[in-house]
């Protein structure tokens, strides 16, 4: 592995290509990243009520994420501290507790070992359960969605995401809040995992291009996009925080994945919303409330919010992801447009979309053309609009003009290699306090 | 001799003349849309009603019913004619990049199981199948499930006015299921 300030140069435009394929720098991932920092796991709409729980990873640890008696939430390593089984083989439901099918042992939902068979004839009551719970993770949650992190230093969540918490504030924070719909979709891309995360937080260049067959046929605000002929860089926005996530906005677009009746719908909504943002988040959040988003959560939650699309890209080696998609909703909308929200969803970004289809062949052909050893020598380039990032008096971090751009997504990759460096939270880069966001 | 076709009451196995139309019917259509023949497809062998649909299903415990949270059914496909006919009009736009060069796909359909539908004249109708897909020059992936049809004549051509597609993945293990079954 090649020293990290190689991997990663002028501020994050450059990347060696073996980031995307060499199974070293896979591993540093799991131990600097993904054992370190928040991760997404659930959100509180997926799991209501006591024992209800979801089967996740974080890496590729499999994690229990479960509903408590108080309310409360825990989460745990699904391995069993006997001989190391997974204790549960659903992806999810309503448990009172885990029973291991190897020699019966049962942890309840908050992860702790109940019941040992014979504990008194074969161990002669001679075991320390309480030492024996599963491998607790820790937990916490920002407006219903819920994160993990195997790293007791890491900040609280709300400090991990940083300047980013003031931006999703926009939606997140409406009266009521978003909630989540599932099941999610599941799917495998052959492809590293920050192929897809760079092109959510960032990649509007690809959208006129890649998707020119479905913006044809879906017609509506982005058609005109359509073959990269007609762009300006008024439209939208690129935003970056130092904690590594970030977004690009295009103004006013919030329904333009939704053509027809249920565009119109949505549009009502945002509509009959808007004064409501306006008055609890001022009106630059707004504006955001009403623009369509491409956003990562670093390193691997991604989601657009207006086509209301929420995924997350589980690492499955250096070369595989597994993707679960859900669809993303206020909880206060009727429930009919939720459910065309879901529907179009379902329909662009699901596992038989039309905009999906074609991201996942560009995602595994980026990763896979590295294979070559001489192709894996070289870099990749993100220097679009480099230099033109400015601060701002109201937004935190970095914004720049125009949402084809790359400055969301060269802030992602400084941030992996400012963790990749395996440099203490205490001296990772936090965004600075505005007089927006304090 | 001959014999005489006479509607059965709902659940009834169908007589083997519609058997053997029905079944052609399927292998008929697999192959037009083995051969990309997508408006034909869907002019001539969908009805104008037909709901299209592949739900997922979660991996859950037997014992355990209980409904959780918004969980709904999630469809990757919960068509009708008009969606439908939208993704077939993005095979003519010529920018579908992934399926240029084209994409070889075959169909195979088995265990076709037929009986006749409460709504007389037309039939429920079982299938497995298997998809094989070939991309470029060496990607390629199998995908195996079950198909419930709803299959009715229309001018005295069986049509198809439903189906259900059952993958028997619940992990998708390809990039996506841009296909129809
Ligand atoms: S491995 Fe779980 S009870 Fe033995
Ligand atoms: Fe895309």
């Amino acid at each position: 592995m090649k020293p990290i300030n190689e991997l990663i140069q002028q501020d994050g435009a450059i990347q060696d290509r073996s980031i995307y394929w060499d199974e070293d720098i896979y591993q540093k991932e799991m131990e600097h990243i993904f054992a370190r920092c928040w991760l997404f796991l659930t959100h509180d709409s997926v799991i209501p009520e006591t024992g209800d729980y979801q089967v996740t990873t974080m890496g590729e640890d499999n994690v229990i994420v479960a509903r408590q008696k108080d309310g409360g939430l825990k989460a745990f390593v699904n391995s069993c501290t006997h001989r190391g089984n997974y204790v549960c083989f659903s992806e999810g439901g309503n448990a009172r507790s885990f029973v291991c099918p190897y020699h019966g042992w049962a942890f309840g939902i908050d992860g702790e070992l109940d019941d040992v068979p014979l504990e008194e004839q074969a161990y002669f009551n001679d075991i320390d359960k309480q030492s024996l719970g599963l491998q607790q993770v820790r937990v916490e949650s920002y407006k219903g969605f819920i994160f993990g992190t195997f790293d007791l230093d890491a900040p609280s969540l709300v400090d991990y995401l940083g300047g980013m918490a003031w931006y999703i504030d926009s939606f997140m924070d409406v009266p009521g809040g978003m909630e989540l719909i599932g099941p999610p979709m599941k799917s495998i891309l052959n492809c590293n995992w920050k192929n897809p995360s760079e092109n959510f937080i960032g990649d509007g260049y690809h959208v006129g291009w890649a998707h020119a067959s479905a913006l044809e046929i879906a017609g509506g605000a982005l058609e005109s996009m359509k073959g990269l002929n007609d762009y300006s860089p008024d439209s939208g926005l690129q935003v970056t925080v130092p904690e590594g996530h970030g977004f690009g906005v295009i103004w006013d677009a919030a329904a333009a994945l939704h053509p027809g009746p249920p565009g119109i719908a949505y549009q009502k909504w945002l509509d009959q919303r808007s004064p409501i943002v306006r008055e609890k988040l001022g009106k630059t959040r707004e504006k955001f409330y009403n623009g369509h988003w491409d956003a990562t959560i670093f390193p691997n939650c991604s989601f657009l919010y207006g086509t209301n699309t929420f995924k997350v890209w589980q690492p499955r080696g250096p070369r595989q992801i597994e993707v679960f998609t859900w669809t993303l909703v206020e909880k206060e909308m009727p429930e009919e447009l939720q459910q065309m929200i879901h529907a179009d969803n379902m329909l662009t970004f699901g596992t038989a979309g039309i905009l999906e289809s074609d991201d996942g062949e560009n995602f595994e052909n980026c990763t896979h053309a590295n294979r070559g050893f001489a192709t894996r020598q070289g870099r990749v380039y993100l220097g679009m609009a480099r230099g033109r990032e400015r601060t701002d008096a109201e937004m935190p971090g970095l914004v720049s003009d125009g949402w084809v751009n790359e400055t969301s997504t060269r802030g992602m990759y400084r941030r992996w290699a400012e963790l990749m460096q395996g440099t203490p939270w205490a001296k990772l880069s936090v965004t600075a306090k505005t007089d927006a966001y304090k | 001799m001959s014999v005489k076709i006479q509607q059965q009451a709902a659940g009834d196995v169908v007589d083997h003349i519609t058997h053997f139309e029905v079944a052609s019917f399927l292998t008929r259509e697999a192959r037009a849309l083995d051969e990309e023949r997508y408006h034909e497809w869907l002019d001539q062998m969908l009805t104008q009603d037909i709901v299209y649909q592949l739900p997922t299903e979660e991996v859950r415990y037997r014992r355990d019913k209980k409904v959780i949270g918004t969980a709904q059914t999630t469809y990757l496909y919960n068509d009708n004619h008009a969606v439908l006919s939208m993704r077939v009009a993005r095979f003519d736009t010529g920018f579908l990049w992934a399926e240029d060069p084209p994409v070889r796909i075959r169909r195979y359909i088995s265990n076709v199981d037929a009986m006749w539908a409460e709504v007389p004249g037309e039939v429920d109708v079982w299938s497995n199948f298997i998809v094989y897909r070939s991309r470029g020059q060496r990607d390629d992936s199998t995908m195996y499930g079950r198909r419930k049809d709803k299959l009715r004549k229309v001018d005295g051509q069986w049509r198809l006015a439903g189906r259900v597609i059952t993958l028997d993945q619940r992990v998708i293990l390809d990039k996506n299921v841009h296909c129809f079954f």
